[in-house]
């Protein structure tokens, strides 16, 4: 089946490809959604690629006050109006000759023209102008007929409220519907859009975020576990971290395409742990991600050169790349897909996220949250990656709360950093709870950060130190 | 007129009435008569006579086109419906997928040794 491809970021993606060709589509939304912004930004891409459009308004919005904000995205291109952009008011017709010259003025422009796509904005205004539901009912049920014999695919915008999708008569002819919305969730304005219907091709369910940018709408697309079974090789070879106590703990370091959990305090040194990691492997000239929340970029290179880490070399080289995103700009629903799309895109051996407490806590819907986390994981086991992912344990003296959305499920290791008191000292202590498939050492041993790094001390003999 | 151009509208009338006895078990009574109406605004651009093409849910009627050519033995004919049909098919087959129009257009191949067909993006 032919489609129309939008050009909008991520969108043919959900649509598998595009939108069928010379379907009638109607794109809802209250006011302020984004529909006209939507549904502009496809015309403008689609005549980029040599397609015609026609845009027929009604009084919802003027055309001259449409094109003067339009002009501020990137997609608009003044050469293409009057060309391959053609605006006509529809509305003025209705008003002035009666509702049954609509479709007369309709094929007329469309004879004219002979346009590839065709906007109505906005079809509710066409609604009011009605006397009733029936003869509004034949008009919409004769616009589809004509719009699909003139092999044009359409869009029909209007402001309707979710409510209404199911009730009214233009639904029942739509081949697709795109609803719009948008909702308060923690600290951002989120806008999303969901594709309630779209016949003759397979789509992404569910709400996928959008954003209107000076580029024009970028959709980020639901993240969500794989509904087949997760089938992956399980490889034999360790990823150490490059610290001779841990790594002898480990049996030799973590299993390869591994999750493991980092749980501990503040200043236990998770975020240190989860570096040395990456530079392990960056020394072994495997590729790391570290995916900062909490720390920028410049202040992990400080610690670590204090460390007498060699952080600036793996830089340089582009075996390490740090990705700092400031814990107050964090949306998850962007940043998840982002995570994954650079995964996909190169070729990394090892990840680490610091902290996942972070993800948690932008996140407001918990179940999201681990949808989130259990598609990362999806595609990390998938792909082979060791990664680490750091938490935040709120008691440092307790040891074993791993997080509030039961994460340590989708893990396979588990590495606790705790405080201990020993007498009138506070001892930092390390031990591992899991490693999935293997042996380890159960002990709990001291460790130190000094300017030589991590060192793994002894074991613990002193229960009276645990409370 | 001729008894060759009689038969041969005949011919043509027959093709029509099955082309559009076709598309309408698919497209319905309704958009298949909206797509003759379409096909016969294009043609009618080269051939005005097409105009005279009578269609409706009762069927289709080449009858006014033979009167006229009574009157303008000249007109290309066969050039009118070849284009007509052409252009008619060409556009189901968008519309519908080439498999659903694949019927229509064997039929026509036997009548027709060139048919091109094709639509406005091709």
């Amino acid at each position: 089946m032919d489609k129309l491809i939008t050009g909008i970021k991520n969108l043919d993606y959900i649509l598998g490809g595009g939108i069928p060709a010379y379907s009638l589509n109607i794109i809802s939304g209250s006011p302020g959604s984004g529909k006209t912004i939507f549904v502009q930004n496809i015309i403008f891409n689609s005549a980029r690629n040599g397609l015609k459009s026609l845009y027929l308004t009604t009084i919802s919005e003027s055309q001259f006050k449409m094109v003067r904000h339009l002009q501020g995205f990137e997609f608009f291109s003044d050469d293409l109006l009057g060309d391959k952009v053609i605006y006509g008011d529809l509305g003025a017709v209705l008003r002035k000759q009666g509702t049954n010259k609509g479709l007369e003025y309709l094929t007329q422009m469309i004879k004219k023209h002979l346009p590839n796509i065709i906007v109505i904005d906005s079809v509710k205004v066409i609604r009011d102008l009605f006397p009733d539901e029936k003869t509004f009912r034949i008009f919409i049920f004769d616009l589809a007929a004509a719009l699909s014999i003139w092999e044009v695919t359409a869009f029909l915008v209007g402001e309707y409220e979710e409510q209404e999708l199911t009730r009214l008569s233009e639904f029942a002819v739509a081949d697709g519907i795109f609803h719009l919305y948008g909702q308060e969730e923690k600290r951002f304005q989120k806008r999303y859009i969901r594709i309630l219907k779209m016949r003759g091709t397979s789509f992404e369910q569910g709400e996928h975020l959008f954003q209107i940018t000076p580029m024009g709408i970028e959709v980020y697309p639901r993240m969500k576990p794989e509904g087949n079974e997760l089938q992956y090789e399980v490889t034999p070879g360790r990823k150490g971290f490059g610290i001779p106590g841990l790594d002898e703990m480990l049996c030799g370091g973590l299993p390869e395409g591994s999750i493991t959990l980092i749980s501990g305090g503040t200043g236990t040194g998770k975020t240190l742990l989860a570096l040395k990691f990456l530079l392990e492997g960056a020394e072994k000239g495997e590729k790391g991600i570290f995916l900062s929340f909490e720390e920028p970029a410049a202040q992990l290179q400080s610690t670590a050169r204090h460390l007498g880490w060699e952080i600036d070399k793996y830089l340089a080289q582009g075996r390490l790349d740090i990705k700092f995103i400031s814990p107050v700009e964090l949306d998850v629903d962007k940043h998840a897909f982002e995570i994954l799309d650079m995964l996909r895109e190169k070729k990394v051996k090892r990840l680490a996220i610091d902290s996942i407490s972070s993800f948690e806590s932008s996140v407001s819907d918990i179940q999201k949250y681990k949808d989130y986390l259990w598609a990362i994981a999806q595609q990390l086991k998938r792909r082979h990656i060791s990664a680490v992912f750091t938490t935040l344990n709120e008691d440092p003296f307790s040891s074993l709360i791993l997080s509030k959305a039961k994460i340590s499920l989708i893990t396979d290791n588990i590495i606790i950093l705790r405080y201990v008191e020993d007498d009138s000292n506070i001892k930092r202590v390390l031990g591992i709870l899991k490693v999935r498939g293997s042996y380890h050492d159960k002990a709990l041993r001291e460790y130190e950060i000094t300017q030589n790094g991590i060192n793994v001390l002894g074991k613990l003999d002193k229960a009276n130190m645990l409370r | 007129m001729s008894e060759i151009i009689k038969k041969q509208i005949e011919r043509y009338e027959t093709l029509l009435r099955e082309m559009w006895a076709a598309s309408a078990k698919y497209l319905g009574m309704h958009s298949a008569n909206l797509l003759m109406e379409r096909v016969v605004w294009e043609v009618s651009l080269e051939y005005q006579e097409i105009e005279l093409l009578q269609y409706d849910q009762n069927g289709i009627s080449c009858a006014r086109i033979a009167a006229s050519l009574e009157k303008n033995p000249d007109l290309p004919v066969e050039d009118m419906f070849m284009k007509f049909i052409t252009r008619y098919v060409a556009i189901l087959a968008k519309l519908l997928g080439h498999e659903r129009t694949e019927e229509i257009k064997k039929r026509l191949k036997k009548e027709f040794t060139k048919l091109p067909l094709t639509s406005r993006e091709e």
